[in-house]
């Protein structure tokens, strides 16, 4: 397994890009022994403009803390998904939402599109189309231990149990996701 | 792990907010203002839960004049702002000089001047935090590069400006400000607190300004037994207004010795890989963790580089950074301005060795690429 992973998160506002990399940072620091910072960049507009966060989870001391060559790359949004596509290496992972983007033919970079927010809406809930992807890229990467993201996931939601619930089985359909190329 | 300590995955302000609690500060004074907001709202929320006092003020001006007062009636306090706002602070912070009142402003450095980019970073506060207030003075500025030092430094910050009467400035940016990271929340009894000095004497003899042997006077709080007279203008040891040159000189001279004189106590700095390096990177803030970086790839390229780490910023780390470069090829000195901290390099560099500026102000974090390239570079020349 890789000793460090750089994964950026990308969408529109809104979509918790953010809050997914929190998740997945506590369930890399906290709930296991890892490494791992969270940048983030987005619009001054709370909803709908470009946005991404860069996590790296390493077992390593992490110093620069912007991704400097993506091993994976989530692209929830249209534009997210053409800013990176065609700058990926082959070995890069790039998840996407296959129901709001259309993929490019000249892509290097391996490609799994999943319909994240038709799942999430089947699921219950249009807000955790997030976890679902995540749980995708856990099940690509096991960047972070399912366990780990359980505990962080309980943790977060530790006075919602219903939410607690449904994120958890938003994330149990994202890792069963993993490795299937819709 | 210590089961003493809890470690939580936050922000460099989230951490910042925990270290002024840990440190005992209890009032908090500020005008929310983006990248600083988080330690507003957190302040906010927190405070009155540890019976201390939050208040949203009209502006920076009167947020900062809250700060000192609150201090003086006797509470840790402190003040979180960026760009404009510091601007704004700038007039009372001398006034915190002058009256020696303990006080942190924390200054999470935004691209300028003025609006600027709002929200994106930059690290162009340095010399306005030296200089910022007119007059002589002399000042304590610490700057974090990662969420574990924003929270120790915040208690360092209040440590040394309850120890030296004097205002204290916590200078971060907006990368290491909004980065989430590991990071320590130490519990107490594992960290030191240092209080003011309370004075020893009876009511009636107590002067303010009257120094101890340590150069330092006891600050009585308001509404004490003690009269605490504080005033802006130049005084004596009663606090009452004293325009005798003689009276000024001593003064004047005071504050900025106060902090000169304690330079070993006060200056911090942090080394890696110095021990056998030829070239040595000088760095502060964020730009650390590129420097860093670019410390790794470079010898990895069989380059040996090393990084003297600045965590005090002022007063400068003069007898620190006129050693490295006595016995270093040459030095590169990456900030997010157009060259503040390597002007203080240059001051020291008795040897004359080659000192390069990697400079960026477009709000984009300096890579470490950027920082290899120079280092490529000047090891080509020095061969």
């Amino acid at each position: 397994m890789k000793d460090r992973w750089e994964i950026i998160l990308s969408g529109v506002g809104g979509q918790g890009l953010i809050l997914g990399g929190s998740i997945l940072g506590e369930a890399a620091t906290v709930y296991g022994d890892a490494k791992a910072t969270l940048t983030s960049s987005y619009g001054v507009e709370t909803r709908g403009t470009f946005t991404k966060s860069d996590i790296i989870i390493s077992k390593r001391e992490i110093y620069f803390p912007e991704v400097m060559k993506a091993d994976v790359v989530l692209a929830l949004a249209q534009a997210a998904y053409d800013r990176y596509a065609g700058k990926l290496d082959p070995d890069c992972l790039l998840v996407f939402d296959s129901g709001t983007v259309t993929a490019a033919q000249n892509v290097q970079a391996s490609q799994y599109g999943h319909p994240f927010n038709r799942l999430a809406l089947e699921l219950g809930n249009p807000a955790i189309a997030n976890i679902i992807a995540i749980g995708t890229i856990v099940g690509l990467t096991q960047a972070v231990a399912r366990e780990a993201f359980y505990q962080a996931l309980e943790a977060r939601f530790s006075e919602k149990p219903k939410a607690a619930e449904l994120n958890r089985r938003a994330f149990d359909k994202g890792l069963e996701l993993a490795g299937k190329k819709e | 792990m210590n089961p003493n300590n809890s470690i939580r995955f936050i922000q460099g302000n989230e951490a910042i907010a925990e270290g002024a609690f840990a440190a005992g500060a209890r009032f908090y004074a500020g005008y929310p203002i983006t990248p600083s907001s988080e330690i507003a709202e957190i302040s906010s929320r927190r405070l009155p839960q540890l019976g201390g006092l939050y208040i949203q003020m009209e502006d920076e001006i009167g947020s900062i004049a809250a700060v000192i007062g609150a201090s003086a009636s006797g509470k840790k306090s402190y003040t979180a702002t960026s760009g404009p706002g510091f601007s704004l602070m700038q007039e009372n912070l001398g006034v915190a000089v002058m009256a020696e009142i303990p006080c942190v402003i924390i200054d999470i450095q935004r691209s300028g001047p003025s609006t600027g980019l709002a929200t994106k970073p930059a690290q162009a506060d340095v010399m306005q935090s030296r200089w910022g207030t007119h007059g002589d003075h002399g000042i304590i500025v610490l700057s974090p590069s990662s969420v574990q030092e924003c929270f120790d430094l915040t208690i360092t910050a209040f440590n040394f400006s309850e120890k030296y009467r004097t205002p204290v400035i916590l200078l971060a940016d907006e990368i290491v400000g909004h980065m989430k990271e590991k990071m320590i929340i130490r519990k107490p009894g594992t960290y030191d607190v240092t209080d003011r000095k309370q004075p020893a004497c009876d009511p009636a003899d107590y002067k303010p300004f009257q120094a101890d042997a340590d150069g330092i006077a006891p600050l009585a709080a308001y509404g004490s037994r003690f009269i605490v007279r504080l005033t802006g203008s130049t005084h004596d040891e009663t606090g009452f207004p004293n325009s005798k040159p003689e009276n000024a000189d001593k003064f004047i001279r005071h504050y900025t010795d106060k902090i000169e004189n304690n330079k070993d106590d006060i200056v911090m700095t942090k080394e890696y890989k110095l021990e056998d390096a030829e070239f040595a990177v000088i760095t502060f803030g964020c730009s650390t963790r590129s420097a860093l970086e670019a410390m790794d790839l470079a010898r990895g390229e069989g380059i040996r580089v090393g990084v003297l780490q600045l965590v005090t910023i002022w007063p400068f780390a003069d007898s620190q950074v006129r050693a490295l470069c006595s016995r270093m090829k040459a030095i590169i000195v990456p900030e997010m301005n157009l060259g503040q901290i390597i002007r203080e390099v240059c001051r020291v560099n008795d040897s004359g060795i080659p000192v390069i500026g990697v400079n960026k102000v477009n709000s984009e974090a300096i890579t470490p690429f950027e920082i290899m390239e120079q280092i490529r570079e000047v090891s080509k020349c020095r061969k």
